[in-house]
Order: structure tokens, then C-alpha cells, then sequence
């Protein structure tokens, strides 16, 4: 604003006293107004810079594009994989019950079957049989020789059916592993707004955290998945029976 | 025997009554959450619960202290059956008087186990 073009200069004063003094009103405003109008641009332009300066700092938060794609596009995408994972591991889970639970019966029938036939067989082994028994003992057996045929091959259809279903280990672990890299670009991101924020408000949210876990001893927390790096979890049903026979059960 | 099966994954509750199934039990229903079973329990002649801990809507532990505290439920043996491994949380199911506490995953003879044990108190 200090700039010598925008003040008025003594030849414009000059100017001015002489045109008042020839009695010159019109023309006297007139060069008034044009001093004033260049002051008056020189400060226009000065906010205008200030604006867009404002405008576009706001526009670069705002248009980070990998934070509007974090939160518009890759989030929602994360929820969608991690709902399929859900998806495909109940899917196999129940293909291969479906598959143990048409293969059990056939167990239990062909076990059925041969616990009928041991007694009458086990006496024609130490040849101690009659020969009537004997005829109705290779109907038994040729039923349990016809049966074990037949089923069989259905079993063998249902363990690769049980095979195949393990397929999701593989679908899902890549999901996963690109969920992981989602947490870990949007932590990155987290981080740096924590620095422009600043680190005080960063350090009493962690406490918050630390005291609210604290309080949730005995609450749900799910799977542990890093049980070998804790201390307040057991390590198996045998710590959970030590536990409890500790306290009396 | 009829026996509450609690958990709201469906193919946990399928595992378990199939092991169910397995050790001679028939007559089992299932539930998805406490805000589920509790009804149920109080409707129905139910002899045995086993539920899980971490469940939307009622969790087990709740399940468990409001049984304890209902008197027609009081006496329902009631096994916990979670990937819940916290000690204080084993001990605070304790506490709420779970009578078996089994931690996933398990395997059918560590259910044999605790049925037969929990069996074996009662009568």
C-alpha cells in the first residue's frame, strides 16, 4: 500500500489548488476521485489475491484426491470386500458341513451293516457254521459289498466337494491383504492431519484411548489374534480350565 | 434333553449341533442373540444353554446374568462356548455363574468333556 504510484503527488496537489483557485469545481472532484480510485484499485487487488490464495488453499485440502477417494470411494470398497469375505467363509463353511452331513449317515449305515454281519462271520472265520446260516450270511455280505459300492464313490464326490470348499482360504486372503494396505494408506493420512493439527490434541485423544481400554477388561474384544503377545488373554482351553479350577470350579 | 444353542454366526451353530447331534442330543433349537434366547428360555422347558459371548444385541455374559437372576432360570446350566480368552472376563463369567467355559476354537472331545463334567455336578 505504500506504493509512490498509488499516493497522491505534490504536482497533483498542485493540480488540485490550481483548478480550486480557477474556480474549476467539477474538474477539481474529478482529480480527487481519480487519486482515490487508484488507492481504492490497488487494495481490491490486494484482497482479490488474498481470496484466491484462501480459495485455492481450501480447494487443495478439500481435492486431496486420495482423501476424497479414501473416504468416497476405497472405505466404502473395504466395507463391501470385508462383507464378501464374511460371504465366502460362510459359503464354505456350510458346503463342507452340507458335505460331512451326507457323508456321516452313509458312515453310520455301512458300520451298522458290518456290526450285523461280524457275529455270523466271525464263527464261519473259526469255521463253526451252519450251512442255512452260511446262505444267509453271503446275502448279508453281498448287501454290504453292493452298498460299499455305491456309496463309495458318493463319498469320495463329497471329500473333493470338502476339498474344493477350502478355496476361500485363497479369495479371501488377497481381499484381506488389500484391506490391510487401505488401513494402512488411510493411517498414513490420519497421521499427517494429526501433525497439522497439532500434537497436543493427539496425545490427550491417545490417553482417552488408553484409559477407555483400560475400563474394558472383562468386555467382548472378539478373536485374539496376537494371544502369544499378551499378557491378560490364556493361551488355550487348557489355561482356561487352570484358571477356573483356581477359582474353585 | 432340550438344549439352547446361542451364537450368531450360523455355521457355529451348525458346528455345535452337529457335535450336539454327535453325543446323542436331538432336541436342539437355536438363537441368534440374548435379545433372542431370553424369550425363548422363558417360553420354553429348555434343560441346557450353550452360548457365545461376543453377539450383537444381548451378548452371552448379559444372557448368563439374566438367567441368574430370573428364578424360573436360575437353576439352567449354562456353558460358554467363545473366542472370548481375556482372563478377566473368564473369571468375571465365573463370577456371573457360568458353568463351563470353553474357548474357541475347541474340539468335540473338549465339549464331550465339559458336558460330561457339567453333567456330573448336576446330578
Amino acid at each position: 500500500m505504500s506504493d509512490k504510484a498509488h499516493d497522491i503527488s505534490l504536482e497533483q496537489a498542485q493540480e488540485l489548488v490550481s483548478l480550486l483557485e480557477e474556480g474549476k469545481q467539477q474538474q477539481a472532484n474529478q482529480l480527487l476521485e481519480d487519486v482515490y480510485n487508484r488507492r481504492n484499485d490497488k487494495l481490491f487487488t490486494s484482497v482479490g489475491q488474498l481470496t484466491r490464495d484462501l480459495h485455492e488453499a481450501l480447494q487443495d485440502f478439500q481435492l486431496d484426491p486420495r482423501i476424497v477417494q479414501m473416504t468416497e470411494d476405497d472405505l466404502p470398497d473395504a466395507q463391501n470386500r470385508l462383507q464378501y469375505v464374511i460371504q465366502k467363509t460362510e459359503d464354505a463353511a456350510n458346503r463342507t458341513m452340507d458335505a460331512v452331513e451326507a457323508c456321516l449317515p452313509m458312515a453310520d449305515d455301512m458300520h451298522q451293516r458290518v456290526e450285523s454281519v461280524m457275529p455270523v462271520w466271525n464263527r464261519l472265520m473259526s469255521n463253526d457254521i451252519e450251512i442255512n446260516e452260511f446262505k444267509s450270511l453271503c446275502h448279508q455280505v453281498d448287501d454290504v459289498l453292493k452298498r460299499c459300492g455305491e456309496n463309495m464313490p458318493q463319498v469320495h464326490g463329497l471329500m473333493t466337494e470338502v476339498l474344493m470348499a477350502q478355496d476361500y482360504q485363497d479369495i479371501t486372503g488377497q481381499v484381506i491383504r488389500r484391506v490391510i494396505q487401505l488401513v494402512e494408506d488411510v493411517e498414513k493420512n490420519l497421521i499427517e492431519l494429526l501433525k497439522i493439527f497439532g500434537k497436543e490434541e493427539a496425545r490427550r485423544e491417545a490417553e482417552k484411548t488408553e484409559s477407555s481400554k483400560q475400563k474394558s477388561a472383562s468386555e467382548a474384544e472378539g478373536p485374539i489374534i496376537d494371544a502369544d503377545k499378551r499378557d491378560d488373554v490364556v493361551g488355550g482351553q487348557d489355561e482356561v480350565d487352570d484358571l477356573l479350577s483356581s477359582l474353585g470350579f | 434333553m432340550k438344549i439352547l444353542v446361542v451364537d450368531d454366526f450360523s455355521t457355529m451353530r451348525r458346528i455345535i449341533k452337529n457335535l450336539l447331534r454327535d453325543l446323542g442330543f436331538t432336541n436342539i433349537q437355536e438363537a441368534d442373540d440374548g435379545n433372542t434366547a431370553l424369550p425363548m428360555l422363558q417360553n420354553g422347558d429348555f434343560d441346557f444353554v450353550v452360548t457365545d459371548w461376543n453377539m450383537p444385541g444381548m451378548q452371552g455374559i448379559d444372557l448368563l446374568k439374566e438367567i441368574r437372576k430370573d428364578d424360573n432360570l436360575s437353576h439352567l446350566p449354562v456353558l460358554m462356548v467363545t473366542a472370548e480368552a481375556k482372563r478377566e472376563q473368564i473369571i468375571a463369567a465365573a463370577q456371573a455363574g457360568v458353568n463351563g467355559y470353553i474357548v474357541k476354537p475347541f474340539t468335540a472331545v473338549t465339549l464331550k468333556e465339559k458336558l460330561d463334567k457339567i453333567f456330573e455336578r448336576i446330578s
